[in-house]
């Protein structure tokens, strides 16, 4: 199954290159009326010999553009150089280096939440004078509506960065733990009410309950990323979900809200159920117990969806990756609670010092475009998920794995209902105040005491920044759909 | 020969005493110029940016004289990273130092296999402290770490405690990485010291029957205390500037609590790029590196010259 996958990949992109070498002189010609894709190409060849220098995260991330990089190369002559910086690295060291004077990164990956920061920083080329040249309109259309939304690709209204990471948080679930009459029989004596894949965050303890409690030390009920330095992303939606607000109309911090405290008290609850030591557990232990058949649910990103149904488990990049015992026995729904958070995604952009904006923004477009990008999420070790129209309901993706068309709708369902994290000045310091109180609650801390502590610095940072200021960039930024805080979406009619 | 050069000091105008003054400046002129390049523009720059309102969100960058040192003494995240600080330099190079001493008088005499001992006991303090971090950081695992595995073999069940994310214990276990780590240090300064003390004063003490404890107290420690205040400026000052355990181990977690001065800066600075507030917090431990090192140096200088 994943040979032919790949078989099929490497034929799309040897196709890519041919016809990329020999595209007609009418994509030549502005504005774009054919492939956004085939468009960059013939654009881009101006600048042969130009070597574009592009961030993307380290590791695994990484090896999308390596892959790419020499077909993009080999079609328009420019090279690109990838380097390679750790998450949190890829806000501060562009920055750094525009602070410093600039001129080292071309292209950059960022998360929406720091665009405001970069913008503000003036450290972004606007890039609505390329799109408008170089790109197919119907081609922008084709972004999911909530990844190309003010606040996301757009600041104020002007486009700063091209989508290109459909990031957002699902449940996994074992099917055949739900399915299991047994377990079924004996939840419902126990619960009175049936065992089914959990939409409400009520639902999801009580399964973590109920499989800990028989099943434990052999398996755990749930496993979610407890470590600092993004344990946040893990409150924002739920927050939302249960209709809490960032801050008041005058500006003050609300997270520690009965709805907030609730939450914290939940999630604290949460933790005894999961296996000892969740508190310290990253990425790479959900993955490895979930793999490893340790635990009922999971509520992460998209990834592991497709390395769970073991596509594209013979990639030698992906050798570092457990080997998946729950082939075939998995099923998905939205995060549980209501509003799924849109934890990190990136933009694509280009740095307002770069030498080489043109090639740069050309390069991006190219990434980003519908048939390159459907390639690129499709690659079994990247770590690029689905964000396009087009890349939901491409056939071929539907039929990368037996359950694979259940995951995108998933994905697709979660991402219109999701829930942006905050994206106004000083974002990073925000969050970094809710990461810090639920460490704190999870090491015995109360809630409560915790919460206020994370709302006192709120208050603290919009008082440094200016509370005008703020409240300015804080209705800017709710005027995404997916960035007002509430259990529903208003979805705006295209 | 002089009465030549005179001659040449002569004919080119300059006076040869004026030359000879110059001379040196000339060769030390490159090292001053780089000094100065790089550690006292910088000092004097950084000194600049922390009177001012520098942060990323802002447009404007203010002058706001002390604002951001009197910010930094009533913010009770910083004063907790005040005293997370000094409690590592006064408890984690005490027990450092205590260890280290002991083993050095325990291998200080000639035993089997004495130099397989020391070359194992210095291994830590040659490893990075990211690896130590990251490798410590596996050991206190709560599920699969061996020291908790240990705990449940002694008391015969399974132990699966959360030693990185409780409160009451990251700073134990930081503790006792940072102690890991660096008493090799103090054992190997020690070890030397030991080994070149002039044995003819211990065999008088031990002719005239002195105890063990009275020649330790009375004559080792004395005679030891030139090198053991070397040893202690040397880790007090790293273990002011503590960073990278904090960072592999807890993260400054959980919550602030093992948040040293050092990492503060960092988050600050280099986080959220608040650079004036940062550069007012590195000046501040500037002035305690600088109180620390003048402290031990004066007490060096008495102990030589008396």
């Amino acid at each position: 199954m994943s040979t032919k996958m790949f078989k099929v990949l490497g034929v799309l992109l040897a196709v890519t290159m041919l016809l990329g070498l020999a595209a007609p002189i009418a994509y030549a010609q502005e504005p774009c009326q054919g492939s956004s894709s085939q468009c960059a190409v013939e654009a881009a060849k101006k600048f042969a010999g130009t070597t574009i220098n592009y961030v993307r995260e380290a590791g695994l991330q990484a090896q999308d553009p390596l892959t790419m990089a020499p077909i993009w190369e080999e079609l328009t002559g420019i090279k690109v150089n990838v380097i390679e910086l750790a998450y949190l690295d890829m806000y501060t060291k562009p920055l750094q280096d525009h602070l410093t004077g600039g001129g080292a990164y071309d292209a950059i990956d960022l998360s929406p939440m720091w665009m405001q920061d970069y913008v503000n920083a003036g450290a972004l080329e606007p890039l609505d004078p390329y799109i408008e040249k170089y790109m197919n309109p119907a081609d922008m259309e084709d972004f999911l509506p909530v990844y190309r939304s003010e606040g996301v690709m757009k600041i104020n209204g002007v486009t700063y960065g091209l989508y290109d990471d459909g990031d957002v948080f699902i449940l996994y679930y074992r099917k055949d733990l739900f399915e299991d009459e047994t377990n079924k029989a004996e939840f419902k004596a126990k619960y009175g009410y049936e065992l089914v894949p959990p939409e409400t965050e009520q639902q999801m303890y009580d399964a973590a309950e109920f499989f800990t409690n028989k099943y434990a030390p052999e398996l755990y009920g749930l496993a979610i990323q407890r470590i600092e330095g993004q344990a946040y992303s893990w409150f924002v939606g739920p927050f939302s979900g249960r209709g809490g607000q960032f801050f008041d109309e005058n500006m003050k911090a609300t997270i520690n809200s009965d709805i907030g405290v609730q939450l914290l008290t939940d999630m604290v609850k949460q933790n005894k159920v999961m296996p000892p030591g969740v508190e310290k557990w990253g990425f790479m232990e959900v993955l490895s117990a979930w793999m490893d058949g340790k635990v009922a649910m999971i509520v992460t990103w998209p990834p592991i969806g497709r390395w769970s149904a073991g596509y594209g488990d013979t990639a030698k990049q992906l050798a570092w990756v457990p080997a998946s015992k729950v082939v075939g026995k998995v099923g998905y729904m939205p995060q549980p609670g209501g509003r799924p958070t849109l934890a990190g995604g990136f933009n694509m952009c280009v740095t307002a010092t770069s030498a080489n904006k043109e090639a740069a923004y050309l390069f991006i477009q190219w990434m980003t475009s519908p048939d390159i990008s459907l390639q690129r999420v499709m690659l079994p070790f990247a770590l690029r998920d689905p964000y396009r129209l087009s890349h939901f309901s491409s056939p071929l993706y539907r039929s990368a794995w037996p359950e694979a068309g259940e995951y995108l709708d998933t994905l697709k369902k979660a991402g219109m209902s999701g829930q942006y994290e905050l994206g106004i000045p000083g974002a990073r310091e925000y969050m970094e105040a809710i990461d810090n109180a639920l460490t704190a609650a999870y090491a015995g801390k109360d809630p409560k005491a915790a919460l206020d502590e994370a709302a006192a610095k709120w208050d603290a940072i919009t008082e440094r920044l200016g509370v005008e200021n703020q409240k300015k960039a804080y209705e800017q930024w709710l005027k995404n759909p997916w960035n007002r805080l509430g259990p529903t979406v208003e979805v705006p009619t295209e | 020969m002089a009465a030549a050069s005179e001659a040449i000091a002569m004919s080119s105008g300059m006076p040869q005493r004026r030359k000879r003054n110059l001379i040196p400046w000339m060769f030390v002129a490159p090292c001053m110029l780089v000094i100065l390049l790089v550690t006292i523009f910088p000092t004097i720059y950084s000194l600049g940016l922390s009177l001012t309102k520098w942060e990323i969100g802002l447009q404007e960058r203010p002058f706001i004289g002390l604002g951001n040192y009197i910010e930094l003494f009533s913010t009770p995240r910083f004063l907790h990273s005040l005293l997370i600080t000094l409690l590592v330099v006064v408890v984690g190079v005490s027990v450092e130092f205590g260890l280290g001493f002991s083993l050095a008088q325990l291998l200080s005499g000639e035993m089997k296999g004495k130099r397989v001992i020391v070359a194992a006991l210095l291994l830590p303090v040659m490893v990075m402290p990211v690896v130590v971090g990251y490798t410590w950081r596996l050991l206190w695992d709560a599920q699969y770490g061996p020291i908790n595995q240990i705990i449940g073999w002694i008391i015969g069940q399974p132990f699966t405690y959360t030693w990185l994310a409780k409160t009451e214990t990251a700073l134990f276990a930081i503790l006792v990485t940072e102690i890991w780590q660096w008493t090799p240090f103090m054992f190997l300064v020690f070890l030397s010291g030991l080994a070149v003390m002039d044995p003819e004063v211990f065999e008088a003490a031990d002719i005239d029957g002195a105890s063990g404890w009275a020649k330790l107290w009375y004559m080792t420690l004395p005679l030891m205390r030139p090198i053991i205040i070397v040893a202690l400026l040397i880790r007090g000052l790293d273990a002011l500037k503590f960073f990278d355990i904090i960072f592999t181990l807890t993260g400054g977690g959980p919550g602030n609590s093992t948040e040293t001065l050092s990492f503060y800066i960092y988050q600050t600075g280099y986080q959220f790029f608040r650079l004036g507030y940062g550069a007012a917090a590195s000046f501040v431990l500037l002035v305690f590196l600088a109180l620390f090192l003048t402290y031990l140096l004066k007490a060096f200088r008495a102990t030589v010259e008396g």
